[in-house]
């Protein structure tokens, strides 16, 4: 059975391409916006409540029990990677070769690494004065993130992917310079905030 | 319209060639996400892939995926390579064009 259409004139050939081609780059490229946006709310809201229980200076800037600021964290950390999962398996799923296999690598990068950060956490917590322990605790996911962040940007050769690892490089450096308190209060709004920003800014191009 | 590749220059095959060009080189895509993309019925769709192979611009692969077969198609490179040809001929017309 042929359905050819009548051909079309060369301007609706090429409108019918662009059209084409923006539609399939939709459904398959994947939207860094989701996973930017679970990203960010964990760390802002994880890090701010770590920030208003574990302040500078041991001070207690909203009281609240002791483990809630590190259950939230963990608890937003485990939905946001999660909900990137599922956004990847999405994306990918149906596209076979290259692109899927770099992704798929790609995302079980992210899931050894915090299953790691997970163990570790576990072993040093009797070692460590609380303060110490929280600092290590708040900045190893970030120290995690830069890292696939940045080699994220040059496995897609993404300029804004791997400078947003930076970012979190200087900002994870800067806070623990800073010390205890002030760590989370930096990813907090520079972090988590920034990633928020972030997808503000790619979602207001992208329309 | 001539000089045009006409195995591209049927609507339909136009939009599959397009589709498949958004692919990075080396990826292939399932059969029903492309049906999706292009809201074709299964039948329509083969038709034109059928023609499109027997171009060499395509290439459709069957395989399966634990037990349920799945088919993948891809735009081979000298599809690929029609393709621009085919876009760049269209532009060499409008800017010929009076």
């Amino acid at each position: 059975m042929e359905t050819d259409e009548e051909p079309l004139s060369p301007e609706a050939s090429l409108r019918l391409i662009d059209a084409q081609r923006e539609r399939a780059h939709r459904q398959l490229d994947l939207d860094p916006t989701v996973f930017l946006v679970p990203w960010g709310l964990a760390w802002l809201i994880g890090y701010g409540l770590f920030f208003l229980r574990y302040g500078p200076d041991e001070r207690v800037l909203v009281s609240m029990p002791g483990w809630l600021p590190l259950a939230t964290l963990l608890a937003l950390l485990v939905a946001a990677g999660a909900s990137s999962g599922v956004a990847g398996y999405k994306a990918y799923c149906g596209v076979a070769g290259e692109s899927a296999e770099r992704g798929a690598m790609y995302g079980w990068s992210w899931a050894l690494a915090f299953a790691g950060f997970g163990v570790l956490s576990s072993r040093f917590e009797a070692y460590l004065p609380e303060a110490q322990f929280g600092l290590l605790m708040g900045s190893l996911p970030v120290l995690i993130t830069a890292i696939l962040y940045m080699s994220g940007g040059a496995v897609w050769r993404d300029r804004h992917q791997f400078g947003f690892g930076v970012w979190l490089s200087v900002i994870n450096g800067m806070g623990l310079l800073a010390g205890p308190g002030w760590h989370s209060l930096v990813i907090s709004v520079l972090g988590g905030g920034g990633m928020l920003a972030s997808a503000a800014y790619l979602r207001a191009r992208r329309r | 319209m001539p000089g045009l590749d006409p195995v591209i220059h049927a609507q339909a095959r136009l939009r599959v060639v397009s589709s498949l060009s958004a692919l990075g080189e080396g990826d292939r895509l399932a059969f029903p996400r492309l049906q999706d993309l292009l809201d074709m019925t299964a039948g329509n769709l083969s038709t034109h892939l059928r023609k499109l192979e027997e171009a060499g611009y395509v290439q459709v692969e069957k395989t399966h995926q634990g037990r349920t077969p799945a088919t993948f198609v891809a735009l081979t490179r000298r599809g690929r390579l029609a393709f621009e040809q085919y876009t760049h001929d269209l532009r060499a017309l409008l800017d010929g064009a009076p």
